[in-house]
């Protein structure tokens, strides 16, 4: 008679491993995750370190993240005004 | 005319500041979240990143939808609610890929009744995924050799006892794989890079 051989899924493998690497984390201690944060040149108690990235700022920019949007939507049409009213002095130069 | 009040702070908190501000988790915890959130999101597809597990996980605590239980740390409690989040998500992948099936399964079961379904097989897309990222974690560990056959163990569903029997190494040498393991995946998942 055949021996039958069990394959583990691999989707359950990996549930499993990362099950175990879950519960290793819950357990780190604040030290391990400052010496770790060190190893990568950051320093989690200084304002707005980097490994707060993705938490308390986003890990995708958007663009209102950068400019203020209502400024730029008010200086547009102040910026065309100004620039019909130039247009026009140049044709009555001419 | 009732006139609507000009905010003064218009700026749109993530929900881990809230849960920040709020004082439902500390700095260090939301760290070690950021760690959890990242292997949870392993194998999952690009459009689930890890910080939209968390956040959303956090999401659900600030709104009520899900509450502390007694006795259990807030750490804990949030890796839980990214776990489900993560079943769920494969869950509904599941039913959309079996979605003829689940038709006709939620057509003859009675309305006012619950009736179990039970999860559909994973499939191709999931398998491959796995794999993948099965060999992501052994390039994570290649250069310790004891960390990687403790893995392979831990896949298997073994126990620490039986891993330490199986490999045949001491409690001290087992507790300092395990160490190094913890410092490899912290500083993974505290890294700047996307993935």
């Amino acid at each position: 008679m055949r021996t039958k051989v069990k394959v583990a899924l691999p989707e359950m493998v990996l549930t499993r491993i990362l099950e175990a690497f879950g519960q290793e984390l819950i357990d780190a201690s604040d030290e391990e995750i400052i010496e770790a944060a060190k190893d990568l040149g950051m320093d989690p108690h200084m304002r707005g370190s980097a490994a707060f990235l993705g938490l308390t700022f986003p890990t995708r920019l958007n663009v209102s993240d950068v400019f203020d949007l209502q400024a730029i939507k008010d200086l547009i049409p102040r910026s065309k005004l100004s620039r019909i009213s130039t247009d026009r002095k140049d044709s009555g130069q001419k | 005319m009732p006139q609507t009040l000009k905010l003064i702070d218009k700026r749109v908190l993530l929900p881990a500041e809230t849960a920040l501000a709020l004082g439902t988790v500390s700095r260090m915890e939301l760290l070690r979240l950021k760690t959890i959130a990242r292997v949870y999101a392993r194998g999952l597809p690009p459009d689930v990143a890890w910080d939209d597990l968390l956040q959303e996980a956090l999401t659900r605590i600030i709104l009520g939808a899900r509450q502390q239980p007694e006795g259990v740390m807030m750490v804990a409690f949030v890796a839980g609610i990214m776990r489900s989040l993560r079943a769920e998500h494969w869950r509904r992948v599941g039913k959309r890929s079996g979605g003829n099936e689940a038709g006709r399964l939620d057509r003859i079961c009675d309305r006012h009744r619950a009736v179990d379904i039970p999860e559909p097989a994973p499939g191709p897309e999931r398998s491959l995924s796995a794999q993948q990222e099965l060999k992501a974690i052994d390039r994570l560990f290649a250069d310790d050799p004891a960390a990687l056959k403790i893995i392979a163990a831990l896949g298997q569903g073994l126990s620490a006892e039986q891993i330490r029997g199986a490999l045949k190494i001491s409690k001290s040498d087992y507790d300092s794989a395990r160490r190094r393991m913890r410092r490899a995946l912290l500083r993974e998942g505290l890294t700047c890079e996307p993935k």
